[in-house]
């Protein structure tokens, strides 16, 4: 009975006074200005859509030769038992990209990909090319690391891709 | 009120809070490519936004960096800022963009696929700032989801549509995540 006399809210309320008393500023540990002006004193000023392809060049060749070696290992590679795909770790991997892509894209809201010059629109064409033939790959040889490591990286330089061509438009809200 | 500004661009002395005049003057003058009027920004700002950071990321070394970037990536793009809001408030969602970027991009793909944030970092030694806060210490050990989207709704003021947007998740699951988080801390408070 002597439960009654507790007031039910109270771990609630003593939460909300505790949020109320939160500190609005931190100090950090360390000076950051001295990093910062480093920084911004040895930044160029942004060309963006003209420099971003000579950026992403080296990005395009390396896509187009994962594509043309992986070309090369399925024609020689032996005829292995066919495993169902949506219980791979490469699928579980496909989706999980997907998903971030798609957060990411929410993010800069929802770009029209169309809209991007030829060379970027290539890029991110040899780019999804050079993930379909992995995944096409790891069909055959599912737990190949090396395939896996591939298709992790093919992703990666698609979201740093879509990051840079992006990133500025959120920020100008 | 007058800032002087000596030794390598330390505010040496500020008689009072920056005025709303004064900060559109220093916004004006960066947008220009003025670093000291960007100094002043930042000090007024940095100690909001390393806390900003700080809570989302659980982390002083990850937590130094995204506000360094914040920083950065303010003096690339002030020109963007039309003054349609508040500075504070453009400031805020530009650091919490970057901030969740910088979670995504330094997951691996393995944390992603299994979820290895969702562990409650319970006896994780977390090296705290001085906050002076116990609450603070209680939020740091929140699986990071739910540590998100309370930072984010709790202190930060978003709302659960907004944060579910940032986040790629449902409106519901943003409120269970909060909830769940709130539970937590609750229950960490009571012991």
């Amino acid at each position: 009975m002597s439960k009654e006399t507790r007031i039910p809210k109270q771990p609630a309320v003593m939460l909300e006074d505790e949020i109320a008393q939160l500190a609005k500023e931190i100090l950090p540990a360390r000076d950051l200005w001295p990093g910062i002006e480093k920084a911004i004193n040895e930044q160029v000023p942004e060309a963006k859509t003209q420099n971003t392809g000579r950026v992403f060049m080296p990005t395009a060749w390396a896509a187009s030769i994962v594509a043309a070696v992986l070309l090369t290992w399925l024609a020689i590679s032996p005829n292995s038992a066919q495993l169902n795909s949506a219980d791979n770790i490469a699928t579980v991997m496909q989706q999980d990209f997907q998903q971030q892509k798609h957060r990411m894209l929410v993010s800069f809201g929802m770009p029209d990909i169309k809209q991007l010059p030829v060379a970027m629109q290539t890029e991110l064409i040899k780019l999804n090319s050079a993930q379909k033939t992995i995944s096409q790959a790891l069909v055959e040889d599912p737990n190949n690391s090396d395939l896996l490591n591939l298709l992790r990286w093919t992703q990666q330089q698609e979201l740093e891709l879509l990051t840079q061509l992006y990133s500025p438009q959120w920020q100008s809200i | 009120m007058r800032v002087y500004f000596l030794d390598k661009l330390k505010i040496i002395e500020e008689v009072e809070p920056a005025s709303l005049d004064l900060e559109s003057q220093w916004i004006a003058q960066a947008q220009q490519g003025d670093q000291k009027a960007f100094y002043a920004l930042y000090e007024k700002y940095y100690r909001r936004i390393y806390a900003l950071c700080w809570r989302m990321m659980a982390d002083k070394d990850s937590a130094e960096d995204a506000c360094q970037e914040v920083f950065v990536q303010l003096w690339q793009k002030i020109s963007n800022f039309a003054g349609e809001s508040k500075f504070s408030t453009w400031l805020h969602s530009v650091a919490t963009h970057i901030v969740l970027n910088h979670i995504r991009k330094n997951k691996s793909w393995l944390q992603r696929i299994f979820s290895i944030e969702e562990q409650v970092l319970e006896d994780t030694l977390v090296e705290m700032p001085d906050t002076g806060h116990y609450l603070d210490s209680k939020i740091q050990q929140l699986p990071e989801r739910a540590r998100l989207v309370f930072v984010l709704f709790a202190i930060e003021g978003y709302r659960h549509e907004e944060i579910a947007n940032m986040l790629d998740m449902a409106v519901g699951t943003s409120k269970a995540q909060y909830h769940r988080a709130r539970n937590l801390l609750q229950a960490s408070l009571s012991e």
